[in-house]
């Protein structure tokens, strides 16, 4: 080992600087997809500070292109996209990770308990494909049809159709665990159930868990996006991106940008989240990482 | 078992007047990897005639499989790349070669068969078709005609029921039956150089002494040359006329076999054969053959500069004089070369 | 091979017959008197009276079921309460753009989605690797809508190529039936292309690993030979698989697509009935894409017999 002695003195700044510059170097895709979503998230929160009222109309001016002081214009009331769009995000991030941890949490709590109990287990796996069967918008828009159109309908709603892939994954990992030898060990032993799941099963599950749900939050901003789209989501009156896009078609030859900008946000922000969880992947026991 | 013998006992071509099918000649093939380059062949020149089978032997890493596929030009690049040197096919060199024409060479000229016989072989498509395959692309046969040759093919490799056998595939045989059918496949276009990479190794001890038993009865009936890779020291007694002696991407040691088990002259080759070699035990018992003596210690990484010689830290004889400078090889006897400073006492304490 | 065919088609029984479960249940699963939710929020009381009796809501659940299950394989899928035409006559009528739809989607996106992912796996690590998969990844974040929209503003509105919106049935000739369909294509196939592309390329990857393409390249075969006779080939099953499962997205995909181009299928014909809370239609609907589905992948099982010989025997 040779060291400058300079290096002594800034050796602690310096490790972590250079640490986050190795991982940056050697994941950007985690860094770039965890930046764009932070700054999403930033956004949302200085909503209040750096959009004005999304509610507000304006009729003087209706339709205006982006401009000075409406930078992406306005919508057929004169409302302002800008805000309108940066107060968007807000029920899309809630609804994507609403979702990610509702249907993470029950699915593995489904899974668990099915990799683990063989009846059980057939009969909710015939379950989880019949649910697997029916496509998820379908399933989606006529959950939120029938249940009513509320925010928290529309969370429900989107978990639905995607329990059963957190089921499926978890009840691999739980089977692939179960066969290793210390596990055998343990419950030949008798180790108490709770105990080998506590140590041996959710610490294996915990990974892919965090990219599956990643995954699943991408899934369910696209899904409320479009249920709204279709007028069978979040109440119209909420500016979500979906409404704000289903409000501007009507005039999309005159006003393209209604459905530009939070086009633009939607995608931004579901990509920044899949990027994410590509990276997250690739950072997997590539065994694991071959089921999803 | 007595073809064995007979070709063992056939003299090798007189070197000075023939000209060598494949020579290769300083060659050294590295692989640039993220932590930094691998010489995993590095100056490695010898040559076989027509009809001679030569025996490439060393550990595993020792270079001997990448000059294999250094000579098909099947080394994966990137990360391996052929640095330097040439090898020399029947006076062509394959080196300077375009793609199209060295597929040309593969399979027709020179073919190989590898270590695998269980993964070596495609899974969906019959062994006929990867048979007639290679006869289609080089003898220019119909699809009728190269289907006709794999049967015939099968049959002089003793597939039993060829005709059945040619329409299943790879995972419906044995063991034993695949690598029957990589040789049948490899010499469905007469080659005039067979490459085998350790073809026996993955194979049960009776298997295997059939399988080299087919070979050698499919040289002498085609007068295919053989290049055998392994590290088994009782496949080099029985099939070898004369054996290269490879450790960490150099020729240590070259003699003919009879030569080399007499009178070893590296302190690695003496070590490879632990004791006395038991050449005539070997050939008479097939079931039981030799395996390399574990020599202590392990092969060096081919990442660093080697100084002086590459065997020094597990060598008995090692001096200071081995860990200072490298030996260079030398021609003690009549066809006959060793890289070693201590071949003196190397042979003394082999006598 | 005929007891993996037969195990297969068994297979495909439980699943559907959960599905028709929780199409069944969907209705009741919901709070609230059902009746009340199909008829709105504007209904008047013999209006609730009258889907109540339509819709056998007074007899005990297992008889409904029971009656909605033998109606159903009678191919009996009840009556739209809108309109009060047979759902099977409405489904009928609207079949065709979908199915058009769907194919060329399909077609377009298997044609332009393999040989992506091949050479992606062939030129591992280059640049066109790269482009490859920054496009899969946009595929799958892009929502359909949004490419829609750009496609529309900048060919038709912009370029005036292509018309904004419609449906020409492919009887009044090949060329306006494209020009209708390309856009509503291309849209929902992105997402195809994109899940097509990631796993060719994976699964042939994986596969130019193997020891046999060695073997292929040491037989002196050219790269082109081996990638498509001995690699795709071996790398057949994972692609075949996920084509069968992207029907899934392809499905939801139609619904949203016909909206935005205005094609007059059965992905209009859900967000209509969605919109007036026409339960049989739905149901029927929910029936008929998730039997599609089934189907699709069985077989796409069975197609596994003919791609791989360990399957077979």
């Amino acid at each position: 080992m040779v060291a400058t002695p300079t290096e002594v003195p800034l050796g602690h700044d310096k490790t972590v600087s250079r640490r986050a510059w190795d991982y940056t170097r050697r994941h950007p895709t985690v860094v770039i997809g965890l930046g764009l979503l932070l700054l999403m998230v930033v956004i949302t929160l200085l909503a209040p500070v750096i959009a004005a009222d999304p509610l507000f109309m304006n009729p003087i001016d209706r339709l205006r292109a982006p401009q000075e002081g409406m930078i992406f214009g306005t919508d057929m009331y004169g409302r302002d996209i800008f805000s309108r769009t940066i107060y968007g995000s807000r029920i899309s991030l809630t609804v994507g990770i609403s979702v990610a941890v509702l249907s993470t949490v029950v699915g593995l709590a489904i899974g668990l308990i099915a990799g683990y109990n063989r009846p059980f287990d057939a009969i909710v796996m015939r379950i989880m494909d019949g649910i697997m069967a029916i496509p998820a918008i379908l399933l989606a828009i006529a959950l939120v049809s029938l249940a009513g159109a509320s925010i928290q309908n529309v969370i429900i709603a989107i978990s639905i159709p995607e329990i059963p892939r957190v089921v499926r994954l978890v009840r691999s990992v739980v089977l692939t665990i179960r066969e290793q030898p210390y596990v055998e060990a343990a419950i030949s032993v008798g180790t108490n159930f709770w105990k080998i799941l506590w140590r041996h099963i959710l610490p294996n599950t915990v990974a892919p868990l965090i990219v599956q749900a990643t995954y699943v939050c991408a899934s369910a901003m696209i899904l409320e996006a479009i249920l709204s789209f279709l007028g069978a989501g979040t109440p119209p009156e909420i500016p979500t991106w979906g409404n704000i896009i289903a409000e501007g078609r009507t005039y999309f030859q005159r006003a393209p940008w209604i459905i530009f900008f939070p086009g633009l946000f939607l995608a931004i922000t579901v990509l920044a989240v899949n990027i994410l969880g590509d990276g997250l992947r690739d950072n997997l026991d590539p065994r694991v990482a071959r089921r999803m | 078992m007595s073809d064995a013998a007979e070709i063992m006992d056939t003299p090798a071509p007189d070197a000075a007047t023939e000209r060598p099918i494949i020579e290769i000649d300083d060659l050294r093939t590295y692989f640039y990897t993220r932590d930094g380059v691998v010489r995993a062949v590095d100056g490695v020149s010898f040559k076989v005639h027509r009809g001679e089978t030569v025996c490439v032997v060393g550990e595993s890493g020792c270079g001997k499989s990448v000059t294999a596929m250094s000579v098909l030009r099947l080394i994966p690049e990137p990360p391996g790349r052929i640095v330097s040197g040439a090898i020399t096919f029947d006076g062509r060199d394959l080196l300077g070669l375009r793609e199209e024409e060295m597929r040309d060479v593969r399979g027709n000229d020179i073919s190989m068969i590898f270590q695998e016989p269980m993964t070596s072989l495609n899974p969906v498509l019959t062994v006929g078709r990867q048979i007639a395959e290679s006869v289609v692309l080089h003898q220019g046969l119909g699809k009728k005609e190269a289907a006709d040759k794999a049967v015939e093919m099968l049959d002089l490799v003793g597939i039993p029921e060829p005709v059945r056998r040619a329409r299943e595939y790879p995972h419906q045989l044995s063991g034993g039956m695949r690598q029957r059918v990589m040789i049948a496949m490899a010499l469905s276009c007469n080659p005039q150089v067979l490459i085998a990479d350790e073809p026996t190794t993955a194979l049960d001890v009776t298997i295997q002494a059939q399988i080299l038993n087919l070979m050698l009865d499919l040289k002498q009936r085609l007068g295919t040359a053989i290049i055998m890779i392994t590290h088994d020291l009782g496949v080099v007694a029985e099939v070898a006329q004369r054996v290269v002696v490879m450790y960490a991407g150099r020729k240590v040691e070259e003699a003919p076999v009879e030569e080399l088990f007499a009178r070893p002259m590296h302190a690695y080759t003496y070590g490879l054969m632990g004791s006395v070699p038991r050449l005539n035990v070997a050939l008479e018992n097939t079931g039981e053959r030799e395996r390399l003596q574990e020599i202590p210690g392990t092969v060096p990484s081919l990442r660093e500069d080697i100084v002086g010689c590459a065997f020094a830290p597990r060598c008995a004889f090692a001096t200071d004089h081995c860990r200072a400078e490298r030996p260079e090889l030398e021609e003690k006897r009549p066809g006959h070369v060793v890289a070693c400073w201590e071949s003196e006492r190397v042979r003394a304490a082999h006598g | 091979m005929y007891a993996y065919i037969v195990r297969r088609i068994l297979a495909t029984i439980p699943v559907m017959g959960v599905v028709a479960v929780f199409v069944f249940l969907l209705l009741h699963l919901t709070p609230g008197d059902p009746a009340t939710v199909i008829a709105g929020d504007y209904a008047r009381p013999e209006d609730i009276v009258r889907i109540r009796e339509q819709l056998g809501l007074n007899d005990p659940l297992y008889i409904q079921f029971g009656n909605w299950l033998w109606r159903l394989f009678q191919g009996d899928m009840g009556i739209s309460i809108f309109s009060n035409l047979p759902v099977t006559h409405l489904i009928q009528q609207r079949l065709e753009p979908t199915i058009m739809m769907a194919l060329t989607t399909i077609i377009i996106a298997i044609a332009i989605a393999v040989p992506l992912g091949v050479l992606a796996a062939w030129k591992q690590g280059t640049w066109v690797d790269r482009a490859v998969m920054v496009f899969a990844v946009l595929g799958f974040s892009v929502p359909i809508f949004v490419v829609a929209y750009a496609m529309i503003w900048g060919f038709s509105i912009k370029l005036k190529w292509l018309p904004v919106q419609g449906y020409t049935p492919i009887g009044e000739g090949l060329i306006p039936f494209l020009r209708n369909i390309i856009m509503p294509a291309v849209a929902l196939g992105m997402v195809y292309v994109a899940l097509i592309a990631r796993i060719t390329r994976a699964s042939v990857m994986e596969v130019l690993n193997e020891d046999y393409i060695r073997t292929a390249r040491a037989k002196g075969l050219a790269s082109t030979t081996i990638l498509i006779r001995h690699a795709l080939k071996n790398a057949a099953v994972p692609i075949v698989t996920i084509i069968g499962i992207g029907i899934a997205l392809l499905i939801g995909g139609v619904v949203v697509t016909e909206s935005v181009f205005n094609i007059p299928g059965l992905g209009r014909l859900t967000v209509d009935a969605i919109l007036r809370r026409d339960y049989p239609i739905i149901q029927g609907l929910i029936l008929v894409f998730s039997g599609v589905y089934v189907l699709v992948n069985l077989l796409i099982d069975i197609s596994y017999t003919f791609l791989d010989p360990r399957i077979r025997y």
